[in-house]
Parts: C-alpha cells; structure tokens; sequence
C-alpha cells in the first residue's frame, strides 16, 4: 500500500511539487502570521488596515464568478452546448472561493473568533452579507463539484439523487453568487471618504456585478485554451466563441453604467485631472473594457482560440486592476502614509495561489474533470467528445501532440 | 432606514485653544484602561509649527472617538462588537470582535486604532469611560485636563458652551463647531483658533456614509428575492418553450407520416 503511494507520488509531473513547496512555505509564513500578530508580519497600518490580501480575496472571487454564470447559463437559460465546460469552471470556482477562506483565516485579528460571524451577526454590514454568501455559496460549489469526486467511488449510487436537485440549486448558487460578488462592492460604500471619486459610487455593487461577469467567462476562455496545452484537451471552438459572444455585451454595459454614473455625479473633470488616479482610471477601463470589446467584437477572435485567450487574459488583467485600484491604489493616503505589503504578506498570497493551482491539477488528475471536453491527440478532435477518463498513467501532457481543429 | 439614532447624553467640548500639549490625557487613558502608552484612547492632533520667527505658533488638541449620532463603524461591523448605546456611547465588545478591521476603513474620523502587535488584538477606541460614569465620575480625560481643555457633561450644555464660546470671543475661535453637523452630528465637539483641517481634522459630511450603506445592505434581500423569482421564471418559461418546440416538431414528423 505505502510503495504504491509512493510510486504515484513519483509519477506525479514536477511542477505539482514546485507548488507545493511554494505552497507549503506560505502557508508555514502564514502560521507564523497567527503566532506572532499582524504588526510583525504585515505593513498594514491604522490608515491601511487593509492590504494586498483582500485585492487578493476581491480579485479571486470576481474570478470564481465563472462557477455560477456558466451554471446560470447552462441550467436555467439552458445553453446546452455550454455544459461541456462546466466542470473545470466549477472546480476553479470551488478552489477560488476555498482560497479566499484560507487567507481569510490568516487575515483576521481574531480568527479565533470566526463562529461569532454566525452567532452574532449584524446585517447592516456588507461584510456580514459577503462572509454568509461566501459560506453558502461554498457549500453549493460543493454539492456541484460532487458528481465529479463521487462518479468513480463507491458512493456513485448518490449520484441520481444529487443530479435531481441540481436547478434548484443552481438557482440558489446564482443568487447566492449575485449577492456575494455585488455586497464585495458594497463594502466600499461606506468608505465614501477614503475611495477616490473616481471609484467610489453607489453603484459599486453593480459595477463589480457585471464585472465579475466578465472576468468569469474569460477565465474559462483562457482556461480552455490554457488546458489545451498543458493536457490537450479543451473546449470545442464553437463553445469558446459563445461564451466570448457575451463578453462585448457585458463590458458595453459595464462602460455605460461607469461613465453614467460619473456624469450623472458631475466628476467627469476627474477623468484627466486627477494625475495618477486618472492614469490609473484609463488603465483599467482601457485593459479592462475598451480592448477586449474592440477584440471580441470580431467574429474571427472569437473564433480563434489563441486570439479569444489573449483578449480574455487582457480582460482579466483589467479586472484584477480594478479590484487593486478599489482596494488599495485608489484608497487616499492618510497623512502621507502609504502602504506597501510586507513580504510575509506576499509570501502568503503566493502561497495559497500556489495551492490552489496543484490542488486543481491533482484534482484534474485523478477524477473525471475534463470528461466532457474533447481530447486533442487525435485527428478526430470532432468524434472525441465521449468520455475520455484523464487518469492513468501519465496526463496527456505533451504540449507538441495536440491536432489543431 | 431613516437617520437612526438619538441625541446623545453625554457630550465632550475640546477646546484647542486651552490645550498646552502636555498629554496628561494621554497618560490617563493608559492608567484607566491599563494599556501602553502608544495605543491609548486619545492623542494630540497638531498644526505643527507656524508663522515665522519671532511669531511662531503651534496649536494642538486632544483627540479620540467622536461618538456619532449614526457610526459607520456600528453599521459596518460584521458582528456587531460595535454598538450605539442608549446614552449615545458607541462601545466595543472585544468578545465579539472577529478582527476584520472594517470599522477602521469605515470611519470617516480616521479613529479606531488596533493592537498590532498583539496576537490576539482588539480594537483601541474611547467608550467614554463608561464604568467611570456609573460611578458618577467624568471620564479619566477630562477629570485629568489640568487647562480645561476636555469639558464633559450633558450634549446640550456643551453644544451650547462651545457656542458660547465663539459668539463671546469671534476674534479667538472659527466659527465652526467640529461634531455638530460633522457626519450627522457628534457627541464630541471641538472648537479651535484655527481651522480645522490645519489641526488635520479630516474633512468628514454632513451625513454619514452609514446611511448609504444601510441603504443598499437593506435592499440586498430584496434583490435576492427578486433573482430567486426571476431565475425559477426564466427557467420554467425556457424549459416550456422547448418542450412546446419539440411538441410541435413530433406532431409535424407524426403529420408527415
């Protein structure tokens, strides 16, 4: 028993190990985090007592919201030619939100105290609604990825069962969702005298809505095709060019409600007159909306899986850049204090990023993740679609042995 | 949803122009709730040095929580370690606090402070001394202010005090009472020779963010009843117009036949 265990280990690709030990060195820092207080091992401050961690948690979460907008789309507006995607989403949206958790956990003064969130909540708090929907919305990613965990165990028996409930529960999951990625936004609207202008709004909670929307659809777009060359498989062309369809839609959206909320609010002399925020202003709408509606407006990029990965990556980009500009760039100074992470800090982030990436591949390793997306070994990517277990052996991990469709 | 809140009970006037900068509240603060000196209640805000010689000029005031009619630090508690007392103190229950720091970011008076280098820290923030006042004593400040400087006592009298102050003396105070509209009103007031965003009072409203807040953190449940109706609706509505589709397309093939 314990050689074949140590055989598997042995089979296991190098980079999975380079994680882990990234992964274990964060979170040994992130222990040392909870022995020795936060003022000996982060930066944070009385005018930042916020850091890089939650740009980190708001960055992560806007990413996961792929889980419940491709679950939405496929189950109650029925795109079922979408559902081919659904399981590498919904693992990354799991392992997303889990790794919001953890730093979570490393980030509260009194993690001891984490239960009294349930016991003593107060529901004016827009964190109370994030922590409660992060929680629920958890439980759900859970009841959604178990199909993939139990389908080889002993346990398949609970399967029917389980695929019974799955549009109600995805009903629940997408509004769980809606609340949580929106209320990550409402949590600024208090901070009207710290957030620049050109950032704070009350319709945070909608801007980081749609965004989210965006963000979670590119990342499955560059996932797939991420997939595509790491393990030869990945989505059929068709499926990506849907989904990067809604991506000009969404962002559209997004620049109307931005530049409308900022007319409509008299702030528009912000836009080239406030130096550095301007700059970074532009930056993000421009990485973040501009380019990506100007690429998949194309019905060639969408058809094209370098192209679509590239503008989705791009959009991404500009996404995680809002969600640093509302966490940490755009916060103003206090007295001239700024704030600039520790490296412990750091070091923890990495970490759990790190973590969560290995404990992806192991997952995609030894259970039916990428059952239903098409293998790229063979000529007939077409003919492929069937089960193709990605277990034995080694993956399917020569990048030069993928057929182009 | 409206402005919640009462009028306070209690109130304290500071007068920066009483303040010599000896830090005797300071150092009562750390004796009455038994911490360090660098995490006391209170502190001194400065202008720093002004004029030029010979005609230098350096104001300061004493500094803590400003007690708000409506906190954005108790309406953006997680768990509601912060809370609004009765007599209008805003008190911390360091047995609830989960330490997630929003209060801090959530104050538009830069107040609440954290123990840093605690492994179990709590929050630093004034309650008024309110073990003090069931004795009927003044908060340790304020019995300690040897100009002055720190009046306690009822909210009215000191708001009337404060404008007392400055309608009898126009050419020694601004004509501002710090706290008294500042975020929908204070318990704490100040009046100061100088303005004060000199003495780096930050430039807070007249109402306070927390009703902002409220407004959408309220409205959250009914957004969500509404996605729960809206998704069951869109879902059925699909799954009939398919299922009418797939009808009709039997009834065309069975026709055909």
């Amino acid at each position: 028993m314990r050689s074949k265990l140590f055989n598997e280990l042995r089979t296991l690709p190098k980079f999975i190990y380079v994680l882990a030990a990234i992964a274990l060195f964060g979170l040994s820092v992130g222990a040392y985090r909870m022995y020795a207080g936060l003022g000996a091992t982060t930066n944070l401050s009385k005018a930042f007592p916020w850091g890089i961690w939650i740009s980190f948690d708001l960055s992560t979460v806007a990413l996961a919201a792929g889980a419940f907008t491709l679950a939405t789309l496929v189950y109650v507006f029925q795109f079922e030619d979408l559902h081919s995607a659904m399981r590498p989403t919904l693992l990354a949206g799991l392992l997303g939100e889990g790794s919001v958790l953890v730093i979570l956990l490393f980030d509260l003064g009194r993690w001891d105290h984490f239960y009294n969130v349930f016991l003593r909540p107060n529901f004016s708090s827009a964190l109370l609604i994030v922590s409660w929907c992060l929680a629920a919305y958890a439980l759900i990613l859970i009841y959604e990825v178990s199909p993939v965990l139990l389908e080889k165990s002993r346990w398949k028996w609970l399967l029917p069962a389980i695929k019974r409930f799955t549009v109600p529960i995805v009903i629940v999951g997408g509004t769980l969702s809606v609340m949580h990625q929106s209320s990550l936004g409402t949590l600024f609207v208090i901070m009207s005298p710290r957030l620049h202008p050109l950032w704070y709004s009350m319709l945070l909670p909608v801007f980081f809505l749609v965004s989210s929307l965006a963000a979670g659809i590119s990342l499955v777009i560059a996932g797939a095709t991420i997939s595509y060359w790491l393990l030869g498989r990945s989505l059929k062309i068709k499926t990506i060019a849907k989904l990067g369809w809604f991506l000009p839609w969404i962002l559209a959206f997004y620049l109307v409600l931005k530049f409308g909320e900022l007319i409509i609010a008299d702030e528009t002399d912000l836009l080239f007159s406030s130096g550095m925020y301007s700059l970074l202003f532009w930056a993000e709408i421009v990485i973040g909306a501009v380019i990506p509606i100007c690429l998949f407006a194309f019905k060639r990029v969408r058809n094209s899986r370098v192209a679509s990965m590239l503008g989705a990556l791009i959009l991404i980009a500009g996404i995680i850049l809002n969600r640093f500009d509302v966490t940490w760039f755009a916060i103003k100074p206090v007295a001239g204090q700024v704030y600039m992470p520790h490296w412990m800090e750091v070091a923890v982030m990495v970490g759990v990023a790190a973590g969560l990436v290995a404990v992806y591949s192991l997952v995609a390793r030894y259970f039916p993740v990428y059952e239903e997306t098409v293998t790229y070994q063979r000529p007939s990517p077409e003919k492929s679609l069937t089960a193709q277990p990605a277990l034995p052996g080694k993956p399917a991990a020569e990048p030069g042995a993928v057929a182009g469709d | 949803m409206s402005t919640r809140g009462n009028t306070p009970r209690y109130g304290f006037l500071i007068d920066a122009s009483l303040c010599i900068d000896c830090r005797s509240c300071m150092v009562a603060c750390s004796v009455e709730n038994n911490v360090p000196m660098d995490v006391t209640r209170i502190w001194i805000k400065e202008t720093g040095i002004t004029g030029t010689f010979p005609n230098l000029k350096r104001f300061t005031a004493p500094y803590h929580c400003m007690h708000c009619i409506d906190p954005s630090c108790v309406s953006a508690c997680t768990v509601g370690a912060l809370t609004r007392s009765e007599e209008g103190i805003v008190k911390y229950d360091k047995d609830a606090c989960i330490g997630c720091r929003y209060c801090m970011y959530a104050c538009p008076f830069e107040v609440p402070n954290y123990e840093w280098n605690q492994r179990f820290p709590q929050v630093i923030k004034c309650d008024m001394c309110f073990a003090r006042l069931g004795e009927g004593q003044q908060p340790a400040c304020a019995a300690t202010c040897p100009t002055g400087a720190i009046q306690f006592g009822k909210y009215e009298d000191m708001l009337a005090e404060a404008h007392r102050r400055i309608n009898e003396h126009p050419d020694k105070y601004v004509p501002h009472v710090y706290g008294e509209q500042e975020n929908g009103g204070t318990a704490t007031l100040y009046i100061s020779p100088v303005p004060f965003e000199e003495l780096g009072f930050p430039d807070a409203g007249t109402t306070s963010p927390a009703f902002s807040n409220r407004l959408v953190t309220e409205g959250t449940p009914l957004v969500a009843g509404a996605m729960l109706v809206g998704l069951t609706g869109a879902y059925l509505t699909i799954k009939h117009q398919k299922e009418e589709a797939e009808k009709e397309r039997a009834e065309q093939t069975t026709g055909e036949e």
